[in-house]
């Protein structure tokens, strides 16, 4: 064999089989309840939480930095003035932008049926293989348990994919494994729209269905996982195919900079996979 | 530094890295021009660590991996058990001892585990779990640039505790 021994061939053989055996895609099939895999969860929180919140603070001082910077160039007297002008500026700007935020979310919580709780994102998937998935800092001891939806002001997110004691791991609506059973808001023609990684994709709407480019897309509450009425997205191009038509829609929410989301505490009654 | 200093050290790593990887240099931040620093770990294992067990160092450093991305049960303990068993065969060859192969070895193991991944994916489903071989040399040289340094000033630091 060379510079490779045949025993280690022969193991990394196996192991190979060993992995397509338990490979699965299907959420289905996986021990969400495996006690290992809750502890990874709860050992990485910490540090994730740790990480997240320096990491806020580094591009604060960041920000703050660069607004110094700019302000020396002007008058020495001016600057004082207008450095703390400016920090107080950005401050409330701050402020009143996660003002706004938290204002649209008591907006959601107040028109949604189900009790709520919102969760601020502390981590995201460290593969490439799978990017769609994103680590928020509510867990078991806050009430959270697989499969609840996950919303921001902004529409659907996704659906809790694995709970551990102080975190949870949320798989997002544009990952190839999700699903959500959906209307076209304006003609209530119905699909199930699909994660598709950079975006997503409504299919199984009848041919005869009116849809158009700029149409909203809306959960239809049948799926038994998302709650009626919540936006999706927009629909961007339409492409016909046999007797279905499927069309591109595009998040209402922005996954890439997920800071707020809203857990959504209703119970599963049955799960629609896109398997 | 003795065996259990160099376990905790070591374990404490690999929980520090799996955490960058999934805040700062997630990929769902930054693309695919990130470094997989837990691989570049695992490559490291298996060429300089005498500890025993430390392929349940590299198992386990897999499994964070399955959990935090998606629970896909083995796909990454094994595949990254897998290039650790590959590289350990291989770490009392002489080249190896060389910054320049250990660059090389560091790549190989990239496309080595991805190649791992997706030929199970390819058997198992069309799930759409895909990605472009593209992203997979782009990843190989990133940890290659990135493992390399991190190599040498393990090594230096390593040296200094040893002394």
């Amino acid at each position: 064999m060379g510079l490779f021994k045949r025993r280690t061939v022969i193991v990394i053989l196996i192991l190979f089989f060993v992995a397509i055996q338990l490979f699965s895609v299907d959420l289905r099939e996986r021990n969400s309840q495996n006690p290992v895999s809750k502890f990874v969860l709860t050992l990485t929180y910490y540090p994730q939480k740790f990480i997240s919140s320096l990491t806020d603070k580094t591009v604060d001082i960041w920000r703050d930095y660069l607004a110094l910077l700019n302000v020396r160039e002007e008058n020495k007297k001016l600057r004082e003035q207008l450095n703390s002008l400016r920090q107080e500026r950005f401050g409330v700007a701050e402020i009143k932008a996660q003002n706004k935020r938290l204002k649209k979310l008591l907006l959601f919580k107040d028109e949604t049926a189900y009790p709520v709780m919102s969760a601020n994102v502390i981590g995201a998937s460290p593969s490439i293989l799978r990017s769609q998935v994103v680590i928020v800092d509510k867990g078991n001891i806050d009430g959270v348990s697989e499969g609840m939806p996950v919303a921001s002001y902004d529409g659907i997110v996704g659906r809790i994919l694995l709970v551990g004691d102080k975190s949870s791991e949320v798989l997002l609506i544009t990952d190839p494994v999700s699903a959500v059973d959906a209307y076209i808001h304006r003609t209530r023609a119905r699909g199930i729209v699909k994660g598709i990684g950079t975006g997503c994709q409504m299919e199984y709407i009848e041919n005869k269905s009116d849809v158009s480019i700029g149409d909203k897309v809306i959960s239809s509450g049948k799926d038994g996982f998302f709650p009626k009425g919540v936006i999706i997205g927009t629909v961007t191009s339409i492409d016909s195919k046999g007797s279905f038509i499927s069309a591109a829609v595009a998040p209402h929410v922005d996954l890439n900079s997920l800071e707020e989301v809203i857990i959504i505490q209703k119970s599963v009654n049955n799960v629609v996979l896109n398997e | 530094m003795n065996r259990t200093v160099n376990v905790i050290v070591l374990i404490l790593i690999s929980i520090l890295f799996i955490t960058l990887q999934s805040t700062v240099l997630s990929p769902a931040n930054r693309s695919f021009f990130f470094p997989d620093l837990n691989l570049i770990l695992i490559v490291f294992l298996a060429i300089y660590t005498e500890t025993r067990g430390s392929f349940l160092l590299a198992a386990g450093n897999g499994y964070m991996m399955d959990v935090l991305s998606g629970n896909l049960p083995g796909t990454f303990t094994i595949s990254r058990l897998s290039a650790y068993l590959l590289v350990r065969t291989s770490s009392n060859h002489v080249y190896l001892k060389k910054i320049v192969v250990q660059g090389l070895v560091i790549f190989f193991a990239t496309i080595f585990t991805w190649a791992f991944i997706l030929s199970i994916i390819k058997i198992r489903s069309n799930s759409g779990l895909q990605i472009s071989v593209s992203e997979v040399l782009i990843q190989g040289l990133v940890n290659t640039v990135v493992g390399v340094p991190l190599f040498i000033a393990a090594k230096r630091v390593h040296a200094r505790f040893q002394k």
